[in-house]
């Protein structure tokens, strides 16, 4: 709530805002499409396949006929559905997806560096992930149809159990950095990257934002094989859409986040920030898709046990060893409450 | 190469001299033939199961003969219908045909069930499709066809064709067949409950016929305890086109394309069961290079269906890579497959005492080709899919079935050789000059999923190896048989050369090769597991019966067994890992 | 200004959400209209300026507690609408009791809003570090408490669960299935 514009009137404050936001949404509802493409050009690569290759060259114009086909095609909402909710959920998604990116740091400029400087920055981030739940389990319900429920209701568990290691993951490198705020934690990697301490806690908010954004080979939720297309089965058009967005978009957060968090965010030789950013973002992006490419799906019983008997106890592990080196080496990391 | 004019004796002259007059030529491909009373029958299939000296562990198949139609009966009886059990010992290959006369008036028999669990498919099978009803079969209900279906098909006062019926009107109690498996049972009982044991409220869930992890239109009918499955209820006869009613109306040669339609995956290996029925009853002999031909078609093919079940395995477990792998080494395959038959999933090549061409020239150079790469692909799945910590904790106890509940169930193949069985009939009962080659039968003891994939791809390797010896060893001659009564010559420039060749040849194309009277049981290890095909002839144009004993219908059975209890994913691992064909189950 | 206009939106909010959260039949929408009185609260609290406190409202309560409320629900929900006495209209009788508590809550609300200005906004409350110096120093005996009530719920939580049946992979006899 504090920042550097907070001498500034209201309206200068929010003009600046509303510049930030509109340049970062426009940005990503446009790249999106394009990472969508990315995708599945790489996982074709990986395959031996050419992948979409004939809307323009490279079928570079792939995202575009997606659009429009989305925007045109029939939204249909099936008699049975609770419809208040069966349209609410893919808009919670995507509106908690977008929200997030406010607290992003870009570069180390406190006033144009991120739309939302926030102290609390990491809180928000959490806060709004754990909302995130809310579309899938609603979509699922109010579906209305078996599959989506079952669906909704392997979503729910998987969430709420990998949101528990991701935040404690996130927690020990806010011990090092001593702040909330993303710019600091940026900040206070200025020696090291925090990889390099806290290699544990990036394995294990890796894993969880895998489980978190619902990818193999955690993609219970929409098992193909087994529940159809699971929360969203009921969904077409640009409510599916929405879903697709969200999807991408949680994948790109968690990404910057882990950029942010582990990666020394925009810190890099040469190159400005921004630019840095997206390189970071563009390698974890292509581990996320080259894992989805690679690996089988976890049975739902084994997800549950990697959530619980591994990755929380791990968690809490690094959270005591993180606690233990930031008393003890002070020098280390300087910024560590001590 | 000419014919020789000794062997190629007129159509009409041989009728006479051999095959209808000649009368009944006996049965072949079973060691023995008994006939047993309906009222003994369990006794005495229970004495066989058990028998100290010469036990029949599995029942291989079970059907029925409408005879009614039939000419020169061989018993000579008046009983319109038959049942026919064939009884098998898998590690010595001894085979019993078993006849049983069904009443006329009560056209009911008991049921086996309680001696050979598979029995209970099969009894469904013959009371779905010969109105023979079986006592004290526990789910007696209708199988292939739909529950409102008039007229049981495989009677022979049944039509043929569509046309031949009156048009079929939809009637709304048609549809109601869809949840109608609440309260079916023979003592009463529902089936699928929807409270569980202990009081829970299940959710009964309708898996297909139309679902993305289905293979098909299978239909898996669950109840749902969470995501623990209670009960399992398998429903098929969604892919169901009478494969085997289509026999009695097409003649002997013109049903092989049809076989290749029955396990589609399987390729040549379909048609080798049945042009080996029709030759043993022909008694044609097969020159060695068309045995060898066959054989290195059966592994190619084979090679090929295994591909297909790993990749869509992998899928069907998540992995959405490997099964583009495979198909990549598949398409080489087809490739190969379209130089040497013109045809790629379906190739119709085999023919009653050989096969239709010779191998192309230079058919050894793709093969070679092929086979470089191989080994290559075959440690990439492995390092991929089968080695994956997380395909092993999806595959590992899942589905277990020991070697003795496989013989049970009747389960045949690789998925008996996963569970500890080094039973393969082309090492047990060499067959089509298998005995030259050597090969390893690969198995594995675990008996789950997991197993089963090791046995898959241990055997993709086992049949690369043949092919190479084939490559090496193939004999140069004929391609067909010169015993033109039953084959066709081989090409017309030589058919024309003389009259007596040129006559056989066109009646055998226009009206049909008739085979003498008899009936004959082929046997191959076809991909999937043992395929029979029994064809019955009465002397005429076209098989008086043809029963096809599919591996998949048997396999398929045995999904409850494999999974209540377990969770809802381990279904789709072990529909996967079972490799059926919803062709094959139906036919 | 600005922060006052949003109390009292916030504050309204959270009343006539709250309200529906009792008045609404679906017990699904019930759970939502908490879920959104429970932001409307945060709101609250940032109004005050104790984004702290906002931020972990939603953390635990929206974003953990309600879920699993909203979980639970859903599975009651699924097993079809049962005669129950929780979706029948109460008699007057029955309005007596919880009529009484409510209307002496809002008496005491009332009065204690009345005593005085809410209290002047702590810097402990903006800020994390401060927040946390006071629980694990001045307010640690309360803090220890509330983590052995925790334990103890969560043991509770353990034991109960245990109860259940979860058919057992391996223990059904295969000539079970005969159908």
């Amino acid at each position: 709530m504090t920042g550097a514009l907070s001498n500034e009137p209201l309206w200068y404050q929010l003009l600046i805002a509303v510049i930030k936001a509109s340049v970062l949404m426009g940005a990503l509802l446009g790249v999106t499409g394009w990472l969508v493409l990315a995708e599945r050009k790489i996982i074709a690569w990986l395959q031996g396949r050419p992948g979409p290759n004939r809307a323009g060259p490279m079928g570079l114009f792939q995202p575009v006929a997606d659009v429009l086909k989305l925007l045109t095609k029939e939204e249909s909402i099936p008699p049975f559905v609770n419809k208040i909710l069966f349209i609410a959920a893919p808009a919670i998604i995507t509106i908690t997806a977008m929200v997030s990116y406010a607290i992003i740091p870009w570069g180390p400029n406190p006033v144009w560096g991120a739309i939302s400087n926030l102290n609390l920055g990491v809180l928000l981030f959490l806060a709004l992930s754990s909302l995130g739940v809310y579309s899938i389990v609603l979509a699922g319900w109010s579906s209305n149809s078996k599959y989506a429920v079952l669906g909704g209701l392997r979503a729910t568990a998987q969430m709420i159990s990998y949101e528990l290691s991701l935040s404690m993951a996130l927690l020990a490198a806010v011990m090092m950095a001593g702040t909330l705020n993303f710019q600091l934690i940026v900040e206070a990697q200025r020696p090291f990257w925090f990889i390099l301490l806290q290699p544990l806690g990036f394995f294990i908010f890796f894993v969880s934002a895998i489980a978190e954004s619902r990818r193999t080979p955690f993609d219970l939720p929409e098992a193909e094989n087994e529940l159809v297309a699971g929360f969203h089965t009921e969904y077409s058009a640009m409510k599916f859409a929405l879903f697709f967005l969200g999807e991408y978009m949680g994948v790109i957060l968690l990404s910057g986040i882990m950029a942010t968090v582990y990666l020394g965010g925009y810190q890099g030789p040469i190159l400005p920030g921004p630019v840095w950013m997206i390189l970071k973002i563009a390698v974890l992006f292509f581990v996320f898709v080259w894992i989805r490419a690679t690996y089988p799906r976890f049975r739902y019983d084994h997800l549950m046990q990697i959530g619980w008997k591994w990755l929380i106890p791990l968690a809490v592990l690094n959270l005591i060893i993180t606690a233990v080196l930031c008393l003890t080496f002070p020098n280390l990391v300087p910024n560590a409450i001590h | 190469m000419k014919f020789s004019r000794n062997v190629a004796k007129p159509l009409w002259e041989s009728k006479d001299n051999e095959h209808l007059k000649g009368g009944f030529s006996g049965y072949h491909g079973v060691a023995e033939v008994r006939t047993i009373a309906a009222d003994k029958l369990v006794d005495e299939l229970q004495a066989l199961k058990t028998d100290a000296e010469r036990p029949f562990p599995v029942l291989f198949d079970l059907t029925a003969i409408d005879e009614s139609q039939m000419v020169n009966r061989p018993d000579k009886a008046t009983h319109r219908f038959t049942a026919q059990y064939t009884v098998w010992n898998p590690s010595k290959d001894d085979r019993i045909l078993i006849k049983v006369p069904v009443d006329d008036e009560t056209l009911k028999l008991p049921t086996v069930e309680g001696v050979y669990k598979n029995a209970n498919w099969y009894e469904r099978e013959v009371y779905d499709m010969f109105g023979i009803s079986f006592e004290g079969h526990p789910y007696l209900r209708r199988i292939l066809m739909p529950e409102w279906w008039e007229g049981f098909p495989l009677r022979k006062d049944h039509a043929n064709r569509a046309t031949e019926m009156a048009p079929l009107v939809v009637t709304p109690n048609m549809l109601e067949d869809f949840e109608g498996y609440e309260n079916f049972n023979a003592s009463g009982d529902s089936v699928m409950r929807r409270v569980s044991d202990t009081g829970e409220e299940l959710m009964v869930i309708n898996l297909g016929p139309n679902h993305p992890g289905t293979h098909g239109v299978l239909r898996v009918v669950l109840t749902l305890n969470g995501e623990y499955m209670e009960k399992v209820l398998p429903v098929i006869g969604y892919h169901h086109r009478g494969a085997e009613k289509m026999a009695e109306r097409q003649t002997f040669h013109t049903y092989i394309p049809y076989c290749d339609r029955v396990d589609y995956l399987g390729g040549t290996n379909n048609e080798m069961p049945y042009v080996m029925a029709c030759e043993k009853l022909a008694g044609v002999e097969v020159p060695a290079r068309a045995q060898m031909a066959r054989v290195l078609l059966a592994e190619l093919y084979r090679i090929c269906n295994h591909l297909v079940w790993l990749g869509t395995l992998g899928h069907d477990v998540g992995a959405m890579t490997p099964v583009f792998y495979t198909f990549r080494e598949r398409e080489h395959l087809f490739k190969i497959s379209e130089m040497i038959t013109g045809g790629r999933m379906h190739p119709n090549f085999l023919r009653i005492g050989g096969m239709s061409m010779d191998l192309p020239p230079g058919w050894r150079e793709p093969l070679k080709f092929f086979l470089k790469d191989f080994d290559k692909a075959l440690t990439e799945y492995d390092q991929l899919l089968i080695q994956n910590p997380i395909f092993k904790s999806r595959t590992k106890q899942v589905g277990v079935m020991s070697e003795e509940e496989c013989l049970e169930w009747g389960v045949t193949g690789p998925n008996l050789r996963g569970s500890g069985s080094k039973l393969d009939l082309r090492k047990t009962n060499p067959y089509s000059g298998y005995e030259q080659f050597e090969f390893d039968i690969p198995s594995d003891t675990g008996g789950d999923c997991w197993s089963r994939a090791m046995v898959r791809h241990a055997e993709m390797e086992q049949s690369a190896r043949i092919i190479r010896q084939c490559i090496d060893l193939m004999p140069e001659g004929d391609y067909i048989s010169r015993d033109n009564r039953y084959a066709f010559p081989p090409k017309k420039a030589e058919t024309m050369m003389d009259i007596e060749t040129l006559i056989n040849h066109f009646l055998a194309v226009g009206w049909g090769l008739d085979l003498p009277a008899g009936e004959s049981l082929g046997m191959v290890e076809g991909p999937k597991g043992v395929i029979g095909y029994h064809v019955v002839s009465d002397g005429r144009t076209s098989p008086y019966r043809l029963r096809v004993r599919a591996p998949s219908f048997a396999h398929m059975q045995t999904l409850p067994a494999l999974s209540e209890g377990h969770l809802l994913s381990d279904l789709l691992a072990n529909i996967a890992a079972m490799d059926f064909v919803l062709a094959d189950i139906d036919r | 200004m600005a922060q006052n206009i949003l109390f009292y939106l916030a504050a309204v909010m959270a009343v006539a959400t709250t309200s529906m959260v009792v008045i609404t039949r679906n017990a699904v929408y019930a759970v939502l209209y908490l879920i959104m009185s429970l932001f409307a609260v945060a709101l609250v609290f940032l109004s005050l300026n104790a984004p702290f406190l906002a931020l972990v409202e939603i953390i635990v309560y929206a974003g953990a507690i309600m879920v699993l409320f909203l979980f639970v629900v859903m599975m009651l929900n699924l097993q079809g609408q049962r005669g129950d006495e929780a979706t029948k209209r109460p008699t007057r009788r029955q309005m007596i009791v919880p009529g009484a508590l409510a209307l002496l809550l809002l008496i005491l609300i009332v009065v204690s809003l009345s005593a005085g200005t809410p209290a002047a906004t702590n810097a402990a409350l903006s800020d994390p570090k401060l927040l946390g110096e006071l629980l694990f120093t001045k307010h640690y005996l309360g803090v220890k408490l509330s983590g052995i009530i925790l334990l103890i719920g969560t043991i509770g939580g353990l034991h109960i669960g245990r109860g259940g049946s979860i058919p057992s992979t391996m223990e059904k006899p295969i000539d079970d299935v005969t159908h």
